[in-house]
């Protein structure tokens, strides 16, 4: 295909799945049950459409690697006056990269979901909703611009809260699907002041011009330095929001109340690390302020750390991921705060193939494990009631355990490359974050290993009724009758367990992009400010030998300890967690961020409202009654409210103005 | 025949009115056949408005087009004169759109069909009258007999405490249209000559003070019509007690006419004083969006929850006239029809759940959308488009009128970054009372004690088709938003420059900063 023709038909990315999404959607809204009853017609349909957009992205993506110019293309899209502004995409490195792995990770987690969703009524909404998503997500990665991105972005989100809802008869589904989108316009609302801040100074939403105008007004003092470190800060929140880092981490956990596919494809692979991208996208504004680079850096090393604190005590299969994706977004953060621009979008890369492994793996045994306890979440997702699924699902197991060394960093796993750079790059920048960011990476070890142990090893506990229980008691719950359940968890399907081979393959290989010694990733994104280049650091062997054998060695001690305490049973963990009771508690409870958020600002809003509520009622409609024209007619007209004869005063009005025109026409 | 001879606004209105007449006249037992009749004359006036539009207006000319004037009244210069101006012209077509719809809703309405669809049909005249007159005196007229049919549906159709909301309705409008009376003399009797003619009456210079009293009284009448804060509070009782076709016109046209007419003689007649007034209309629309959020968010009862939705909304038309820029006022416009719109979808949805319901009160649902799949799709639609998703036309208006404000430079820095930042808060507020409400009505396990004795049953065809005649504008404009923007861009465009003269401080670029005798001040100058 001609290279031209191909960046010329590229809009067609996003385009396709929306038009796939918007068929089937109206055949749902038109045909309903036809359309519910052609299953595997529309999840066909579906899918192939977003193996041509997956065709076109690698395409797109060798073409950049062979180093073919960017291309852009604009419509004019609103104007009034002499305001214009534009729309259109652009295709560069970075955007080409995300489309690669936005359209390889959705289209194997499209092909997983047939398996598991296959007995879902919802099955053919599912379909539409992730490709509506696919859609919007593709459509961020292209935007040339802020505004496009904070159209897509929305959009993101809107399709996130979809599919966390998608049980909309379950109310934690209900509740977490609102939290997502609520907490999303916090930081929404901060991208959009930034937004208009930053319009307001430079008079463009473009990237590039505006860190460039942006800068120069600063350095000739026309806009004074903290009010462009306030719009920076102000964009980032977006980020903030998007990528759940501390203090807006909170709709993450929740968000696992969707089905698993999605926790895979939105909350750990794409929408999640969209906010990476946009910080990406916004380095020419962010990475001259240093004071705004501090704060990204800290936020992310915060973020990490506590991530991995919570994620050491869930017991949840998917909460303990979903804690695990929030650490890993800091490292990403982080990475980006401290000028580490392709380390951090090289973790993006390697997380978001790992991660929705991990996530898909997840999947396959609760799948599994509702063959022995049902469907019911708080059973079926409890690690306390697995184990020694080894045994029955050896490739769900050997893919887990992949992305578990993956995630640990340790070499040649694809996470090793990738977290080894950010770490290096961090104690150039400031040794306390690498301190930090170490001891998460110890954590992570710990809490991964645990996760493997607690699911894979030691021995099956799924039939133990007395911890059943005294699970859905703490949950709440009553299960009225057990019923027929099988004995033994079974190895998922065929769709389901391909996506995980698929995913293990650059799980395992897609670090070797990025040797530190031969780092072509490095080569291909490199950061649109030209003295970032210059901080790419030379290759020096011993200094990688000390970085990476420190990380290993971290590692490897957390690994150990998992093995002590939950595959051995050397150490008691349990007399431990009684020792350390508040530092338990903190982890258990989440370091009681829902809590406090819960009175604070759900509360509190809840009472500002009805505040105004009753001053609505009282004072306002109480004061215009009483004043101007009511006083007079309210005193009388009460008396006539019950027999109506209000009625009558309108039609006097009615009638003088009638008799007012007749009048006049008489005159003349 | 020749079509510019053609008296075709005078035609768009008398012909509902004329209709409306002959509906007593139809034989029909079961009210089945009038409301086909109505729904007809309601199609051939649409079309005709297309027609009329297509054919003879230009969006390039910023003035009135398809003018007609008959003399009425030589002693005083009253005149039936109609015109279309880039203002005018979307809200014509978007009455006829409602409308229409409004008809096709009221389609169950079995308690006296005949004068429920003969005020329909008078409604539809009065309406679009009320957007195309170009006679001050006209104008109060068409005002005031439009009132008419919306108190006596609201009185005659409405819920239990009808009577009282219908009697609000009527007092409050009534007594600001006391204020359009007098203003509107006023400004007739000014100066040497006697005219009500608006282009002419926008011509006469009646010095600051006059100005800013004629602006106060028109403020207060159109104040309540838009509604703003403190003269909103008739709006959630007319609305908690109407019908559907009836919110349909309210949230639709009716809240239109006050931003309309605020617009075309607010702004467009006393731009001197609007110059005064603008960071007060700025403070107003803030406060409207953030208050009417929060008194929605706590709202038990639906349809009062989506009428202060609807004063939340109309706090950014507010924002957007007081901007002084070309892209605020579209915004502003655009927000208008955007609303018009949305506000209609959503309160049909809400009037459509009620017909299965049988309660407004949130604490009565719960889980029906599982019983109404589509009934949950399209309410679900209707409310992201009015928490301004993009994609949507709500989403367009309202980042035009921030943008717009943000950079306008009748402002100072200060003053822009607090408003914009408190506007903003209504991005947070808007998602939060909106998806409250659909939590607590569809989401979630069924309440068990709503399906025992009612039958929820999903929506019928003639529902989905008006939804989706209504998203299909709503989504077309978010896409691409220059489709309605280009009808009237060079009218807000003359009407921004016309507001920018009145301000010192704006007619030369290159003043110094401080050199502003207004309260709007100057912003930091950036090349």
């Amino acid at each position: 295909m001609d290279s031209l023709k191909l960046y010329e038909y590229a809009w067609l990315i996003p385009a396709l799945p929306l038009l796939s999404s918007m068929i089937v959607g109206i055949g749902l809204i038109s045909f309903n049950q036809a359309t519910n009853k052609l299953r595997k017609v529309n999840s066909v349909f579906i899918i192939s459409i977003l193996g041509v957009c997956l065709t076109m992205a690698i395409a797109l993506f060798w073409s950049q690697w062979q180093g073919h110019e960017p291309y852009t293309k604009m419509i004019e899209w609103a104007s009034a006056g002499d305001f214009s502004l534009s729309m259109g995409y652009t295709i560069d490195h970075l955007s080409s990269l995300m489309l690669v792995i936005v359209t390889t990770v959705a289209l194997l987690v499209m092909i997983y979901t047939d398996g598991y969703m296959a007995h879902d009524a919802g099955y053919v909404r599912f379909y539409a909703y992730l490709s509506i998503f696919s859609a919007s997500m593709l459509g961020l990665v292209i935007s040339p611009n802020l505004v496009q991105v904070y159209i897509f972005w929305e959009l993101v989100g809107v399709c996130s809260y979809l599919l966390i809802g998608f049980w909309y008869d379950r109310k934690p589904a209900a509740d977490a699907c609102q939290k997502a989108f609520v907490t999303n316009r916090v930081g929404d609302f901060g991208l959009l002041l930034g937004m208009l801040g930053l319009y307001w100074a430079t008079g463009t939403f473009d990237f590039i011009p505006m860190g460039d105008r942006l800068h120069e007004l600063v350095f000739s003092g026309q806009v004074a330095g903290w009010l462009a470190a306030l719009f920076a800060i102000l964009v980032f929140l977006g980020p903030v929001a998007k990528s759940a880092q501390f203090p807006l981490h909170v709709w993450l956990p929740d968000a696992m109340e969707g089905p698993t596919p999605i926790s895979a494809l939105i909350h750990a692979a794409t929408m999640v690390a969209a906010g990476v991208f946009l910080i990406a996208r916004m380095y020419p504004v962010f990475e001259p302020i240093p004071e705004v680079m501090t704060v990204i850096s800290w936020t992310g090393c915060f973020t990490a750390f506590l991530g991995a604190t919570i994620a050491v005590t869930q017991n949840d299969i998917k909460k303990g991921l979903a804690y695990s994706t929030i650490s890993q977004l800091g490292y990403m953060v982080m990475a980006m705060g401290i000028g580490a621009y392709s380390a951090g979008l090289f973790h993006l890369m390697t997380h978001a193939y790992f991660k929705a492994m991990l996530f898909l793996c997840s999947g396959s045994v609760i799948h599994g494990m509702e063959e022995v306890v049902g469907h019911e979440p708080v059973l079926a997702q409890d690690m306390r009631l697995m184990g020694n699924l080894r045994k029955y699902m050896p490739i769900t197991s050997t893919c887990f355990l992949i992305g578990t060394l993956a995630i640990c960093g340790i070499p040649p796993f694809a996470g090793f490359w990738s977290k080894d750079e950010i770490l290096g790059l961090a104690f150039e920048a400031n040794p306390i974050l690498w301190l930090v960011g170490w001891l998460t990476a110890g954590l992570t070890a710990f809490y991964m290993f645990r996760m493997y142990f607690m699911t894979f090893e030691g021995s099956f506990r799924g039939k133990d009724h007395k911890i059943q229980e005294q699970l859905l008691q703490t949950a709440g719950i009553t299960v009225s009758g057990h019923g027929h359940h099988g004995e033994k968890p079974h190895e998922s399907p065929l769709t389901m367990t391909f996506p995980l081979m698929a995913l293990a393959v650059p799980s395992v290989l897609i670090g070797l992009l990025g040797m530190p010694w031969n780092n072509r990733f490095e080569e291909f994104i490199a950061s649109p400010n030209e003295e970032v280049l210059e901080v790419a650091h030379h290759f020096d062997l011993n200094e990688f030998l000390i970085m990476g054998g420190n990380s290993v060695g971290i590692a490897l001690i957390g690994i150990t300890i998992a093995s002590l305490c939950y595959l051995q049973g050397k150490i008691d963990y349990r007399a431990i967690a009684e020792k350390i009771q508040p530092l338990y508690e903190l982890s258990l409870n989440k370091w009681y961020f829902d809590d406090i958020y819960d009175r604070v600002f759900v509360q509190g809003c809840r009472r500002i409202a009805r505040g105004i509520m009753e001053v609505d009622y009282k004072v306002v409609d109480g004061a215009v009654n009483l004043t101007g024209l009511a006083t007079i007619i309210s005193a009388e007209g009460l008396k006539y409210f019950e027999n109506g004869r209000v009625q009558f005063y309108a039609l006097i009005v009615f009638a003088a103005v009638l008799g007012f025109a007749i009048a006049f026409t008489v005159i003349s | 025949m020749n079509f510019s001879n053609f008296p075709w606004l005078t035609t768009i209105i008398l012909f509902p009115i004329i209709a409306s007449l002959f509906v007593f006249i139809i034989p029909d037992k079961d009210g089945k056949t009038v409301r086909w009749y109505a729904l007809t004359v309601g199609l051939i006036d649409f079309v005709l408005i297309v027609y009329a539009f297509y054919q003879g207006y230009d969006f390039n000319n910023p003035n009135l087009q398809l003018v007609e004037s008959y003399t009425w009244v030589s002693d005083i210069d009253l005149k039936w004169s109609v015109g279309a101006d880039g203002l005018s012209m979307p809200l014509i077509l978007l009455t006829g759109f409602i409308t229409t719809l409004a008809i096709m809703a009221a389609w169950p309405v079995t308690l006296k069909p005949k004068l429920f669809y003969f005020l329909m049909l008078a409604m539809y005249g009065g309406q679009i009258a009320v957007f195309a007159v170009q006679d001050m005196l006209l104008f109060f007229l068409v005002w005031e007999l439009e009132l008419v049919p919306v108190y006596l549906i609201l009185s005659i159709w409405g819920g239990k405490r009808r009577l009282y909301a219908a009697t609000k309705f009527i007092l409050y409008t009534a007594g600001g249209s006391l204020f359009i009376l007098v203003a509107a003399l006023t400004m007739a009797f000014y100066g040497d000559t006697i005219t009500f003619d608006m282009t002419l009456i926008a011509h006469k210079d009646f010095g600051l003070n006059l100005q800013l009293l004629l602006y106060g009284g028109l403020l207060i009448a159109y104040g309540v019509k838009l509604p703003i804060f403190p003269l909103h509070t008739w709006l959630p009782d007319a609305h908690g007690e109407a019908t559907a076709p009836a919110h349909m016109l309210l949230a639709g046209i009716l809240l239109k006419m006050g931003g309309y007419a605020l617009i075309r003689m607010n702004a467009g007649m006393l731009p001197d004083a609007h110059a005064t007034f603008a960071p007060i209309l700025i403070i107003l629309g803030v406060v409207n969006i953030i208050y009417a959020a929060f008194t929605s968010f706590a709202q038990r009862n639906l349809k009062r929850k989506i009428a202060y939705s609807s004063i939340s909304h109309m706090g950014f038309v507010l924002i957007g006239i007081a901007s002084f820029t070309d892209l605020g006022m579209s915004g502003a416009v655009l927000q208008m029809i955007s609303h018009g719109l949305i506000g209609a979808s959503l309160f049909f949805m809400v009037g459509a759940t009620y017909d299965r319901t049988h309660t407004l009160m949130l604490d009565d649902m719960g889980g029906v959308g599982q019983k109404m799949k589509k009934i949950f799709a399209m309410l679900a639609n209707c409310s992201k488009a009015s928490l301004a998703l993009p994609g949507m036309s709500g989403f367009v208006a309202e980042l035009m009128v921030f943008i717009g404000f943000a950079t306008s430079d009748a402002y100072s820095f200060t003053f822009k970054l607090i408003m914009v930042s408190l506007a903003a808060v209504g991005v947070i507020l808007t998602p939060i009372y909106l998806l409250s409400m659909l939590r607590e009505m569809l989401y979630g396990e069924e309440n068990k004690e709503l399906v025992s004795h009612t039958k929820l049953v999903d929506a019928e065809p003639r529902e989905v088709f008006i939804i989706a005649c209504l998203l299909i504008p709503i989504i077309g404009i978010g896409l691409y938003p220059k489709i309605v923007t280009q009808i009237y861009d060079s009218t807000t465009h003359e009407l921004t420059l016309l507001l920018r003269h009145s301000v010192p401080s704006l007619q030369v670029k290159t003043a110094t900063e401080n050199t502003s005798q207004f309260i709007a001040l100057n912003a930091p100058k950036i090349n």
